[in-house]
C-alpha cells in the first residue's frame, strides 16, 4: 500500500496530467462532474455522486463516428470515432466502476464494439472507497461493498483526511505505480490499520443506511407478470417522460445513430437515447412502445428483468442518482419496493 | 402545514364519496424527508395518502390535459405558482375549465432540499416541518427548530403570487407576504450589463452544461405542443446530439416560444439536473416584454390580450418598416 499527502496532491495532478489525459471530479458552477484536469480547476473529492455519472467518458453521450462529403457522384468518408489518447480516470466511486462492467458486458460481448474497447484500453481506472455514504445510496442491494476496491479497478483508494492511501489492484495499476514512484510514498503500519479501521466504519455506515432493507430477492414474480403488472399504469402516468433519469444514469446504455446533415456534407454519430423519450425505438414500421407505459416498463424491466437474465447480474448499482435528479420523484427504489409487493 | 392537510384529505374524500370528480390529484409522501410525488386518487381511502407539506413543490396542472383526455374530471390541489400555470394551460385552450375543481392552498414557499444539503442538516433528517416560516427538522434526536426562509426555493422568495389566483375553494386563509416586483428582475441587471460577446459566451458556457434531458420542457406548463418539435424525427433537428449548436437551438427556440406564455414558476431551474438558470433567460423576455408592450403577467388573468399575440396601432413595433424599403 502507498499514500499521497494531500497537501502534495496537486503535484500529482500535475505529473499524471504530463503523460496522460486526467478525468476526475471538478467543481464549476455548484456542479461536481468528471471533466479533463486543467491546473487551476476546482478538483472535489468529497462528492460521492457526481451530477452526471462519469459513463460519459467511457461512453460519450454524443461521438461523431465518420465524416462525409459527396464529390460529384461519390462520396468520401472518414472514420474519426474513438479514442487516441490514454487517460487516467481518477475518484471513481465503487457503484460506478460496477456500472462500466455492466456496460462491458454489452459492448465488448461479440459484436465488439470497437471504438468503446479502444477507450477502455486506453483508460486506467482509479476508484476511491465512500468514506461517508449518503441516504440515498443502496448499492449494497447489488452486493457492491463501498468500501472496498470492486472488480474491474486498475488502482484503488481511500481518502483518510490528511492523507490518500493507494494500492494497486491490476498489473495496468502496478505499472502505473510504479512510474509515480517518487509521489507516493510506502503506507505505514499505522496506516494501514487505520485503512481497515475506515473499511470497518463504512460498513457499519452502510448497514444503518435508509434503503439498506432493500431485498431484490422479493422481486420474484415470473417475467410475464412483471411485464403485465399494473404499476406500469400508475408510474407511467405520473412520469413527465423526460430522460433526466436515463441521461444521470451509469448503467442506460441504449443509443441511436443519427446524422447532422449539412447538405453536401455531414457527420453520422452516436448518441445516448433515452426509452423515456416519444422516439425511442421508433422504426420505419413504427413504434413498438407506443405510450409512456411502455417506456416506462422498458427503462425498469430492463434494469432488473431483461439485463440479468442475459448477463447474470441487475443493471442498476444502486447509486440513487435517479432519486435525487427526477423532478417528480417517480424512481428505481419507489419501482423496486412495489415490484417487490413491498409499497 | 399538517392542519392544512388534514383538510387536504378530507376535501378529496369528500369529493370522491359525493362523486363530485372521478379523480383527485394530491401530493403523497414517499421514501425520505423531501421525497413527495405525485398522485392520482379514484378512491376515497386513498385520501389518507395524500399530504400537504414543505415539500409540494410539483405542479399538477399539466397532467391535466392528459386526464381530459380521457374524459375525466378531476379535482386538483393548486398552490399560488401552480395556479399561474393552470391559467394558461386555460388561455392556450388545453384544459376544460368547467372539468376542474380547483382547491386552493396558500404558500408560504417550499423547501429545497439542496439548500438543506448545503448546510449540512440532512443528515440523520426524518422530517421537515414547516408552520409559517418555522421549519422543524426532526432527527432521531430531537427536534431543531430554525427560523426564516434561508431553506426556500430561491423561486420561492421571488415568488408574487403566495395565494391561487384562480380557485373554486381555498382551504386555507390568504397570505399576505411582501414582494418586490423587481426583485424576480434582479437577476437580468448583471446580463443587460455584459457586452454582446460576453452575452454569448456567459450563454453557450450555461447551454453547453445541457444533457439534453428536457426535463425542463416536460416540466413546463407553458410547454404543451401536442408534439414538439424537438420529438418531431422529421423536423431536421437532432434533439439527442450533446453539442453546443443543437443545445443553443432548443434553448433559444424554447425561450422564444414560451414568450409571453411563461408563468415564472421557475420550475425549469428547479429540475434541470445541469443547474441552467433558464429563468434568468426567461426573465430577460419578461422584462423586455413589459418595457416594450407595458406590464404584463402571463397567467394571471386569462381575460388579458397576451402582448405577443395582439397587434394595435400603437403598438411597440409598428412592422411597418420592415420589408423593402425598410429597416
Amino acid at each position: 500500500m502507498k499514500k499521497i499527502l494531500k497537501s502534495q496532491i496537486s503535484q500529482l495532478w500535475k505529473r499524471i496530467n504530463q503523460s496522460y489525459e486526467l478525468f476526475i471530479p471538478i467543481e464549476k458552477d455548484n456542479k461536481v462532474n468528471f471533466s479533463m484536469w486543467q491546473e487551476g480547476d476546482q478538483v472535489n473529492l468529497e462528492i460521492l455522486k457526481t451530477n452526471s455519472s462519469p459513463k460519459n467518458i467511457i461512453f460519450p453521450q454524443t461521438e461523431t463516428y465518420l465524416q462525409f462529403e459527396k464529390n460529384g457522384k461519390k462520396i468520401n468518408m472518414e472514420s474519426v470515432g474513438g479514442k487516441k489518447e490514454a487517460y487516467v480516470l481518477f475518484g471513481v466511486r465503487p457503484c460506478d466502476v460496477v456500472s462500466f462492467n455492466l456496460l462491458d458486458n454489452v459492448f465488448l460481448r461479440e459484436p465488439v464494439d470497437r471504438f468503446y474497447e479502444e477507450r477502455r484500453n486506453k483508460g486506467i481506472v482509479i476508484s476511491m472507497a465512500c468514506s461517508d455514504p449518503e441516504e440515498t445510496c443502496f448499492c449494497s442491494a447489488f452486493g457492491i461493498d463501498p468500501e472496498n476496491a470492486v472488480e474491474g479497478v486498475d488502482v484503488a483508494t481511500w481518502d483518510m483526511g490528511d492523507k490518500i492511501l493507494w494500492m494497486a489492484q491490476t498489473e495496468k495499476g502496478k505499472m502505473f505505480t510504479q512510474s509515480l514512484k517518487d509521489l507516493l510514498k510506502e503506507a505505514t503500519e499505522e496506516d494501514e490499520e487505520a485503512c481497515v479501521q475506515l473499511k470497518n466504519n463504512i460498513k457499519e455506515k452502510v448497514k444503518n443506511l435508509p434503503l439498506s432493507n432493500i431485498d431484490m430477492k422479493k422481486i420474484d414474480k415470473s417475467m410475464k407478470d412483471l411485464f403485465e403488472s399494473s404499476i406500469w399504469e400508475d408510474f407511467s402516468a405520473q412520469c413527465l417522460g423526460c430522460g433526466s433519469c436515463t441521461y444521470v444514469c451509469p448503467t442506460c446504455h441504449c443509443y441511436d445513430i443519427q446524422d447532422f446533415d449539412g447538405g453536401k456534407s455531414g457527420e453520422r454519430f452516436r448518441c445516448w437515447d433515452s426509452c423515456m423519450f416519444s422516439d425511442f425505438t421508433l422504426m420505419a414500421h413504427g413504434n413498438p412502445r407506443k405510450t409512456q407505459k411502455e417506456r416506462f416498463r422498458q427503462r425498469f424491466m430492463h434494469k432488473l428483468v431483461y439485463y440479468p437474465n442475459n448477463h447474470g447480474t441487475y443493471a442498476c448499482v444502486g447509486c440513487g442518482r435517479c432519486i435525487e435528479r427526477c423532478p417528480v420523484h417517480i424512481d428505481m427504489v419507489k419501482v423496486i419496493k412495489k415490484l417487490g409487493g413491498e409499497l | 402545514m399538517e392542519k392544512i392537510g388534514l383538510k387536504v384529505r378530507a376535501r378529496a374524500k369528500e369529493a370522491l364519496e359525493n362523486r363530485e370528480v372521478d379523480e383527485v390529484m394530491g401530493w403523497k409522501k414517499g421514501e425520505f424527508w423531501y421525497d413527495v410525488y405525485p398522485v392520482f386518487i379514484t378512491e376515497a381511502n386513498e385520501a389518507d395518502d395524500l399530504i400537504w407539506d414543505a415539500f409540494c413543490v410539483n405542479n399538477l396542472s399539466k397532467y391535466l390535459i392528459q386526464k381530459q383526455k380521457e374524459n375525466k374530471k378531476v379535482g386538483v390541489f393548486l398552490k399560488g405558482c401552480d395556479s399561474l400555470g393552470f391559467n394558461q394551460l386555460l388561455k392556450d385552450n388545453r384544459i376544460d375549465r368547467d372539468q376542474v375543481v380547483i382547491y386552493g392552498l396558500p404558500c408560504v414557499g417550499m423547501v429545497d432540499p439542496e439548500k438543506v444539503k448545503k448546510e449540512g442538516l440532512n443528515k440523520g433528517l426524518l422530517e421537515i416541518k414547516r408552520s409559517k416560516d418555522e421549519i422543524t427538522f426532526v432527527t432521531k434526536e430531537g427536534e431543531k427548530k430554525i427560523l426564516g426562509r434561508q431553506f426556500d426555493y430561491d423561486k420561492c422568495l421571488a415568488c408574487r403570487y403566495p395565494n391561487p389566483v384562480v380557485y373554486d375553494e381555498l382551504l386555507d386563509t390568504e397570505i399576505a407576504r411582501e414582494v418586490s416586483e423587481m426583485d424576480r428582475f434582479k437577476d437580468v441587471e448583471a446580463i443587460e450589463k455584459m457586452s454582446i460577446t460576453e452575452r454569448f459566451e456567459y450563454w453557450s458556457n450555461q447551454f453547453s452544461k445541457c444533457i439534453r434531458c428536457n426535463a425542463c420542457r416536460n416540466i413546463c406548463p407553458a410547454c404543451s405542443c401536442e408534439k414538439c418539435v424537438f420529438d418531431n424525427v422529421n423536423a431536421g433537428v437532432s434533439s439527442k446530439a450533446s453539442v453546443d449548436s443543437e443545445e443553443q437551438f432548443f434553448h433559444i427556440t424554447r425561450a422564444y416560444h414560451v414568450a409571453g406564455r411563461c408563468v415564472d414558476c421557475g420550475e425549469c431551474t428547479r429540475v434541470c439536473p445541469a443547474g441552467i438558470p433558464l429563468d434568468q433567460l426567461n426573465h430577460k423576455i419578461m422584462k423586455d416584454i413589459n418595457e416594450l408592450y407595458g406590464k404584463y403577467d402571463a397567467g394571471v388573468d386569462v381575460s388579458q390580450d397576451a402582448p405577443l399575440v395582439t397587434y394595435k396601432l400603437d403598438d411597440a413595433d409598428s412592422f411597418t418598416e420592415h420589408g423593402k424599403g425598410g429597416k
